[in-house]
């Protein structure tokens, strides 16, 4: 057994002819919480995609370890099934399929990847409102069709609720807080802090200190222009709301 | 092409208004012939009238051994009366009596001269050379009357099933919805082997004040088929017709569709799906004509093409000078998920009125990558998730059947 569940060594990844990430470098134990901060158009969300398994991106060099094995190799439902999961900062719309039958899907999926039975509908059906009702997410939301008409709020709330009922080893939030209001924060914090322990681990993509005040990182990263400037505590996380990202983009 | 011959005589031959009808159609056929490629209406998806050549008109009594055959009296999830045509052939001794709605032989109704209002009056006929090809054969079909004020309490469902290769089968049915009355009619069409036929069916439906009709065709034909089919409809006021055309499977198959709508407040819907896999073509082609003052209409298709499958779809509204508040909308979205499969849409708009509401759509364009990652990113393999945008694309559509039953039953068909 790897002593991370992460390990990013030197990566360079890039989009076009752009590129994008810029030997980048970090560690994540289980159990962690890593924060990322970063301004706007460092290359953070590109970061979550190459984890998750974008096809758009070209990887130039580096590795990725996942719990030891090659992230790099494995399709992007391999890493979802092998415990990575991604909350995404603008989850699509999927008209036509409804917010259950979706769920109950990826359920399965994971259930049939790890040799098990299939939920059948009142089995899931259990455990969909078991959960949901922790993120207090009304049953009406799940009847509708997958993230058509949601708010924000609802997005989110949808992606945590899809953490939990995956219980990933390693959870990506980018930007899990964006367009949240302190109800709907307290709401996606709580969700996240019920689902982590000691054999989980937290990678926090986030702009806004609020939500780093209710999830506690072990370690926060400015992120700036493709690769990891500076780590810390999370004293480093109110050092950038008090200051900004200027003094850590000097001599870039 | 030489038409098929007639080696048996047809019923009605000796009935000069029967004759005359077929000698007409006759007569138009030698005239204008079939469309080729140059035919505007025909240009996108060319029929080849040789594969006719090797096909015969059934004018046996009929013997599939209906009574052992597969088809007869399936199953289905909904309680429904039951009409029954075997290789082109109504079997009137196999289908159900139905409370409040007459239904007759076309052939006893051509004798009895009760269709001469009716038959070949709602289209010009010159216009459609298949029709003319039906009339030229015309023997097989029925005339329905559904009663006045008649509100049937389950579809009425027509089988259509192929055991044999080998025929030309046109058929020919007139239904009259009486003023007030409201019914749903499933045309399925069916074969468990890869019979090489053609299917050439004429549906004359007319609509009297404030009457409703659902009308589905589904269409689970043998890859080696063809399948021609008119509709063609009249509405009178305040009446209201329905239509789903759902294509599963085929050789080549042409859906049209002619909407007059005569009286004001007459209303239409229609709506259909299809899926070319393989070698197969669909066509589906409607005209609706607002002839009346605050009529509406609005079509719904959606489609995938796969393989080397050829899907063409033609819609015209056409707006009288009278028509005003009029709406009229229309919109068909298609999956092409090959580099060589094809799909040609021609969507057109014929206004004459100034104060209508009118739209028009298509769009055509592959699953959307970033539905795809998502899904991928919960554990979906490319597949399933390929498969499940699929059918989210085509359920749109079959979301609007109002009968439940009806509408999981096509679901667990087509999926």
């Amino acid at each position: 057994m790897s002593e991370y569940l992460l390990e990013i060594k030197n990566l360079r990844a890039r989009v076009a002819e752009k590129e994008i990430i810029k030997d980048l470098s970090l560690k994540i134990r289980k159990g962690e919480v890593h924060a990322l901060m970063g301004p706007n158009g460092a290359g953070k969300s590109t970061l979550s995609y190459v984890l998750a398994g974008k096809s758009d991106y070209e990887i130039t060099s580096g590795s990725i370890l996942f719990d030891g094995h090659d992230l790099l190799a494995m399709s992007p439902e391999e890493r979802s099934c092998n415990g990575l999961f991604l909350s995404m900062q603008h989850p699509v719309a999927i008209p036509g399929v409804t917010t259950a039958n979706f769920l109950k899907h990826s359920v399965n999926a994971h259930r049939k990847f790890n040799g098990e039975p299939d939920l059948d509908a009142a089995e899931f059906l259990k455990l969909m409102r078991q959960e949901s009702q922790k993120l207090n997410i009304p049953s009406e939301m799940l009847k509708r069709e997958l993230n058509v008409g949601f708010s924000g709020g609802e997005k989110k709330r949808l992606e945590i609720l899809q953490m939990s009922l995956l219980k990933p080893s390693l959870a990506i939030l980018d930007e899990a807080d964006s367009g949240l209001d302190i109800d709907a924060l307290n709401m996606v914090a709580d969700g996240v802090n019920q689902l982590h322990n000691e054999h989980n681990s937290l990678l926090i993509i986030t702009h806004h200190i609020d939500l780093l005040n209710r999830i506690r990182p072990d370690f926060v990263h400015i992120y700036a222009d493709g690769h990891i400037v500076r780590t810390g505590d999370k004293s480093l996380a109110a050092e950038i709301e008090r200051n900004g990202y200027q003094n850590y983009l000097k001599g870039e | 092409m030489n038409l098929p011959e007639l080696k048996t005589p047809l019923w009605g031959d000796d009935i000069p208004y029967v004759a005359g009808l077929r000698e007409k159609a006759g007569r138009i056929l030698h005239h204008s012939g079939f469309p080729s490629a140059k035919t505007e209406a025909w240009k996108y998806a060319h029929f080849d009238i040789s594969s006719l050549s090797a096909l015969q008109i059934n004018t046996d009594v009929h013997h599939c051994d209906h009574d052992n055959c597969t088809c007869h009296r399936q199953p289905l999830p909904f309680s429904c009366y039951r009409l029954e045509f075997c290789d082109g052939q109504f079997l009137a001794d196999h289908s159900d009596t139905i409370p409040g709605v007459y239904v007759k032989p076309l052939i006893e109704a051509l004798f009895d001269g009760e269709t001469k209002t009716y038959l070949n009056k709602s289209f010009p006929i010159e216009k459609y050379p298949f029709a003319a090809l039906n009339t030229l054969y015309l023997e097989q079909g029925f005339m329905m009357i559904i009663e006045r004020n008649t509100v049937l309490d389950q579809p009425i469902y027509i089988s259509y099933h192929q055991s044999k290769s080998g025929y030309l089968n046109n058929m020919h049915n007139l239904i009259l919805c009486e003023s007030g009355s409201q019914a749903a009619i499933i045309e399925h069409f069916h074969c468990e082997r890869a019979n090489n036929y053609c299917n050439n069916i004429v549906n004359e439906i007319k609509l009297s004040a404030a009457a409703k009709l659902t009308h589905y065709v589904f269409e689970n034909e043998s890859v080696q088929s063809h399948h021609i089919e008119l509709n063609s409809i009249r509405q009178k006021e305040n009446s209201s017709y329905q239509a789903f055309c759902l294509k599963k499977s085929g050789g080549f198959s042409r859906h049209e569709s002619l909407l007059r709508l005569e009286q004001k407040e007459a209303r239409a819907e229609v709506n259909g799906i299809y899926r070319v896999n393989g070698s197969s073509v669909s066509d589906i082609t409607t005209d609706i004509y607002h002839l009346a003052p605050e009529t509406f209409s609005d079509q719904l298709v959606k489609g995938v093409a796969t393989d080397h499958g050829k899907a063409v779809f033609q819609g015209k509204i056409h707006i009288a000078p009278n028509a005003q508040k009029t709406e009229g909308h229309q919109t068909h979205h298609a999956l092409l998920l090959s580099d060589t499969a094809e799909i040609d849409s021609k969507p057109e708009l014929e206004i004459f009125a100034d104060d209508v509401k009118c739209s028009h759509g298509s769009s055509c364009g592959d699953l959307d990558p970033e539905q795809l990652f998502y899904m991928q990113t919960r554990g979906f393999s490319q597949d399933d998730a390929r498969n499940i945008l699929i059918q989210a694309h085509l359920n749109e559509v079959l979301e609007k059947i109002n009968h439940p039953l009806i509408k999981e039953w096509l679901k667990d068909q087509f999926f």
